[in-house]
């Protein structure tokens, strides 16, 4: 049960990439058509990861400055809503539930598959940037347990056996 | 009005009040956690509930979101809310750490008193451990995030009152804290509005750590000494040295404060502060007593006096005397050195802007209150950059924005915070916002948006109004500024249109020439659309530094007497004669501009300054040094060895303002008494110096028992401070006119008439030509939040957090001159003078100008500048 706290708190790694400034230059336009209405906030968030994968510091700072908002501000609703991210992420976001009820039927098993099959341990993002693995504490389906979240879809009663079968759904 | 009954206590409030203004009205106290009278309610923590029966049933709500309404019986203290409240402080206190034993807060911490006073026992559930983040980086003020409650208290205050949103709550869930983005450090305005606010101890004052608890400091409250908006401090003293600087929330100023107030006063206690008299000798100043330094003055300046004259002396004072020590300096120039060749830097920007005031309304201060502008739907702001020159001011502005949908007005030349509040912005090259006041005016009047009773009424002098208006057409005064007209005129329509308006002005050094046109200016906007002598109305001009207003009143001024009255006035003299015990020279004096001539055209011998550094702060430093050096013998009181002290012949250390007691009058006309709060004095209270340096030159009948001596002939000397005295001055100060020991002060100027009678209407300039130079750059002395000229300097803490060294400059200017953020550059100007700084890529930057803060005495800038001149064209160079 340690082990299990101690991946519960890992979190997706910050990247040490550095967005040089011709790329964000891609902002411009996205700046231009959201500029003095701080409520299209958020729209000009989405617009901006859909054309970055993430949303990295720089790319916050120069959408506050842009928009003038207080980047505060950015970042609290960035960190609010789980559709945005801060880290480079994965094409999917596999939430694998570690629950009490989900790690005890199996969870445990399926955590070990992922990690020996796909290489990537819980905040991690494989090498071909297909998957990023995040453990999340009960998602409010035991009954279903073992749960597993990827992007918007919820897999449940899953046979950790069938973890990979699951996966080839997702490229 | 609503009348409700609260624990058997019948109250009658105001329609809209919560049921928790009302408790407080009835003086029954309901516990909170997540409210203060600052900011908009919240609800977050669920304490305030109490029980409401109204039509017969009782539900339980939080008392400080739920309005008060006619016959609730509000209880709100049965079992049943106790039990409730005990129960949200154990939900508090399972994750709440408790190392009270160490907690800088202890004794200070609103849920330690709660939960000892609701008796909550030893939990009955887990306690829970989150970690979140912990910031000793940031200056002055440190976040522990593991002791916060989540009352959002702090990020309210930073977003609602100071308008920074620096705070903002992160994450989600039993994850979220309070942070700045990516939870870098601090850099924001440094006000501690958010460590003040902070009910427990997840923000605090780093100075306090490990120094003392609040209890074990000895408060006392005083005014500060920066800026003229007269912020009243707590000052928090251990061990006989002040540790902590706040604010009582039943304070004029309600417990906010600016990185002035309550983190600049380490110059008190700096290593630079002068501790002995110096005297030149051989060349250098060396360390002497008291008696040989004011022994030496008396005798250099009787010497020169008698072999020269009288009039070979003069005299500059400060902004920053006490109103007591203003008065006896006047006298002691007047009467003992017998010139009146007396002025102070306020006298010719502070003034000029006043001076427009008094002839068409009656006086020379600002018309109301500073806390009513949160009421003015229309703000208009002429020149003034409050965010950086008076902070607490600029809260009012966000306030009235955000809740009164107030329209901001900015002309100015910089690009500054408000500007992007909801509004509007006409930029102006420095020195023309009158052209734009004058334009608004004559759209006002053409368009019939007049206050038609009050221009038939309480006015004279329209017609000639509206006939030296008939060249200011918006469209004119667009062309020649370089504006879009309809800008113009829709900000005219707001203005005129809205149901409360003010118009605020500040003095700023890049005033240096005549400012009267543009006060004038307000004023007739004003008095035409009735925005005068209502509440949340009216005209206000803030001065620089603490006693701006009471300098002027004390008459600091080479023709005025205290109270205004004129030197050449026969009968006012010879009433100040026999005050004063000694002659009165008849004719008025020479002002500073002309005292600095007159020291290197030779006229002037020996000069005293008291308070002034005029070699940085004058106009045209290269003449002022030249003249300053001619002088035969040139006296500095300072606090610090300032550049104009360095090269005095005698300078006198004083005490600081938190060393002395007297009094100062506010940009509010509020007169508000300053408490010693330490016996360490190092130096003297320049009232004593002035009574020894009379005595050494044979007038000892110059002599005050003390401060409130004075003050009593001041009443009787400056009618509207006549019914002032010592100890009717009370926590919250009085605000002049205050006629009579009955008068308990006023408020708002002019509510019902006008002391002249009717209010006279200026007719506006002649429209002459503006200069628009194009191509290269205009500099544009400015002001930063974080200094205010002469003191600030000396305070490491404001240093570190602004240090001097740069220019601020538009991304355009930049990109066109190959310079990137923190180059290294050369500003020269046309006279051929060049300092060397870094620029800095800054939004407040128009394009075309170049920002420089003018009071660092390092930057120079008065290199640049000259009298009359408000254009200061330069050339940038990759240095
Ligand atoms: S110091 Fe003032 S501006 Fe800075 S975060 Fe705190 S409240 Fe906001
Ligand atoms: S840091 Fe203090 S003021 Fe801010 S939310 Fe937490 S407890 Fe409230
Ligand atoms: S606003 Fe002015 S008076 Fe108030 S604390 Fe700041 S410097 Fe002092
Ligand atoms: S423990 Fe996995 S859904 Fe509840
Ligand atoms: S004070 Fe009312 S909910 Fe906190």
């Amino acid at each position: 049960m340690q082990e299990r706290d101690a991946l519960l708190k890992k979190k997706v790694e910050d990247s040490a990439e550095i967005i040089p400034p011709e790329k964000l230059a891609l902002l411009d336009p996205v700046i231009e058509k959201y500029q003095g209405s701080s409520s299209y906030l958020i729209p000009a968030l989405k617009e901006a990861q859909e054309m970055f994968g993430y949303l990295p510091m720089e790319v916050q700072r120069k959408l506050a400055w842009g928009l003038n908002i207080p980047a505060p501000q950015i970042y609290g609703v960035v960190t609010f809503y789980s559709f945005f991210t801060i880290t480079p992420r994965g094409r999917h976001t596999i939430r694998l539930c570690l629950g009490t009820a989900c790690y005890v039927k199996g969870a445990k098993n399926m955590l070990e598959i992922i990690t020996r099959e796909v290489g990537i341990n819980v905040g991690e993002t494989s090498k071909d940037d297909r998957f990023t693995l995040e453990a999340v504490r009960c998602l409010g389906a035991c009954g279903l347990a073992p749960v597993m979240m990827i992007g918007e879809d919820t897999h449940g009663n899953i046979m950790p056996s069938a973890t990979l079968g699951i996966l080839e759904g997702y490229q | 009005m609503v009348t409700l009954t609260i624990d058997g206590v019948k109250v009658t409030v105001k329609k809209g009040s919560s049921i928790l203004e009302a408790a407080q009205q009835a003086g029954v106290r309901i516990p909170t956690l997540c409210h203060d009278k600052r900011l908009i309610p919240f609800g977050a923590c669920r304490l305030c509930i109490v029980e409401v029966t109204a039509r017969g049933r009782t539900r339980t709500m939080p008392a400080c979101f739920n309005p008060a309404r006619d016959g609730m019986e509000v209880a709100t203290n049965t079992p049943k809310l106790r039990d409730s409240r005990r129960l949200q402080l154990m939900l508090l206190l399972r994750s709440h750490p408790l190392l009270c034993p160490s907690c800088d807060a202890g004794g200070d911490c609103q849920l330690q008193n709660l939960v000892f006073e609701y008796e909550v026992p030893e939990l009955s559930f887990g306690r829970q451990s989150r970690y979140f983040h912990v910031d000793n980086d940031s200056n002055f003020i440190r976040f522990n995030m593991n002791l916060c409650i989540r009352c959002g208290m702090c990020v309210r205050v930073c977003e609602e009152v100071q308008g920074q949103s620096e705070l903002s709550f992160v994450n989600r869930g039993i994850e979220s804290e309070v942070s700045t983005d990516f939870d870098r450090a601090l850099d924001c305005e440094f006000c501690g509005q958010c460590a003040s606010i902070c009910p427990v101890g997840a923000i605090s004052s780093k100075w306090l750590v490990g120094t003392g608890r609040r209890f074990e400091l000895q408060d006392t409250s005083t005014v500060c000494a920066f800026c003229s908006l007269g912020c009243s401090l707590t000052l928090g003293e251990k061990d006989g040295k002040t540790v902590y600087v706040t604010s009582s929330e039943d304070s004029v100023n309600e417990g906010n404060l600016c990185v002035k107030g309550r983190y600049g006063w380490p110059f008190a206690y700096s290593d630079s502060r002068l501790t002995k008299p110096l005297i030149r000798k051989d060349g250098l100043l060396v360390e002497a007593s008291w008696d040989e330094a004011i022994q030496t003055v008396a005798e250099k300046f009787g010497a020169i006096k008698k072999s020269s004259g009288p009039d070979s002396l003069a005299a500059l004072g400060s902004q920053r005397l006490t109103n007591e020590e203003a008065f006896v300096f006047n006298r002691l120039v007047r009467t003992v050195f017998g010139t009146n060749n007396l002025d102070h830097a306020g006298g010719y920007a502070y003034r000029s802007l006043t001076d427009g005031l008094a002839p068409m309304l009656g006086y020379a201060a600002s018309t109301n209150q500073i806390r009513e502008i949160r009421g003015a739907k229309a703000v208009l702001l002429l020149g003034a950059d409050l965010t950086e020159t008076h902070p607490i001011a600029k809260n009012e502005i966000n306030l009235a924005s955000v809740r009164k949908k107030a329209k901001v007005i900015v002309v100015d030349s910089i690009r500054t915070k408000l500007s992007y509040r909801d509004g509007f912005f006409l930029d102006v090259p420095p020195g023309y916002e009158d052209l734009v006041v004058n334009s608004m005016l004559k759209f006002i009047i053409d368009e019939g948006l007049l206050d038609r009773a009050s221009v038939d009424l309480r006015v004279e002098g329209f017609e000639e109004l509206a006939e030296s208006l008939k060249d200011y057409t918006p469209e004119a005064i667009a062309a020649a500024l370089g504006l879009d007209a309809d800008l113009i005129k829709a900000a005219a329509t707001a203005y005129a249109k809205a149901e409360t308006g003010v118009i605020i002005l500040s003095e700023g050094l890049n005033r240096y020439r005549d400012s009267s046109p543009l006060s004038k200016a307000a004023v007739n906007l004003a008095l035409v659309t009735g925005h005068i002598g209502k509440e949340s109305c009216g005209v206000y001009v803030f001065g620089e530094k603490a006693n701006a207003q009471g300098a002027l009143d004390m008459g600091l001024t080479p023709d005025l007497l205290p109270g205004y009255h004129l030197v050449r006035d026969e009968a006012a003299r010879s009433k100040f004669e026999d005050l004063w015990k000694g002659q009165i020279p008849a004719s008025p004096g020479m002002n500073a501009r002309d005292i600095l001539k007159g020291a290197e055209n030779g006229s002037v011998k020996g000069l005293y300054v008291v308070g002034e550094n005029p070699l940085d702060t004058y106009p045209n430093r290269q003449r002022v040094q030249n003249g300053l050096s001619k002088l035969e013998f040139l006296v500095v009181q300072d606090m610090f060895l300032s550049s104009t002290a360095n090269i005095a012949h005698v300078v006198l250390p004083v005490a600081a303002p938190y060393e002395k007691a007297g009094t100062f009058t506010s940009s509010e006309r509020r007169i508000q008494k300053l408490n010693p709060s330490s016996k360490q004095i190092q130096g003297k209270p320049d009232l004593e110096i002035f009574m020894s340096l009379a005595a050494k030159m044979g007038k000892p009948e110059l002599s005050y028992a003390g401060y409130s001596e004075v003050m009593s002939e001041i009443a009787g000397a400056a009618p509207m401070y006549s019914g002032v005295s010592y100890e009717r001055i009370g926590d919250k100060g009085l605000v002049w006119p205050c006629l009579d020991d009955e008068d308990s002060g006023t408020s708002t100027l002019y509510e019902g008439g006008f002391p002249i009678g009717k209010a006279r209407l200026a007719p506006a300039k002649l429209l002459g030509m503006v200069s628009r130079s194009s191509g290269s750059l205009k500099l544009i002395p400015c002001v930063l939040k974080f200094h205010s000229g002469s003191f600030s300097e000396w305070s490491p803490s404001l240093m570190e957090v602004c240090p001097p060294g740069f220019a601020e400059m538009s991304r355009v200017d930049m990109t066109n001159l190959g310079l990137n953020d923190g180059d290294a550059i050369k500003i020269v100007g046309n006279n051929g003078q060049a300092i060397n700084l870094k620029a800095k890529e800054s939004r407040r930057a128009l394009r075309g100008t170049v920002l420089v803060p003018y009071h660092f005495s390092k930057n120079k800038l008065n290199s640049f500048t000259d009298w009359g001149s408000t254009e200061i064209m330069i050339q940038v160079e990759k240095a």
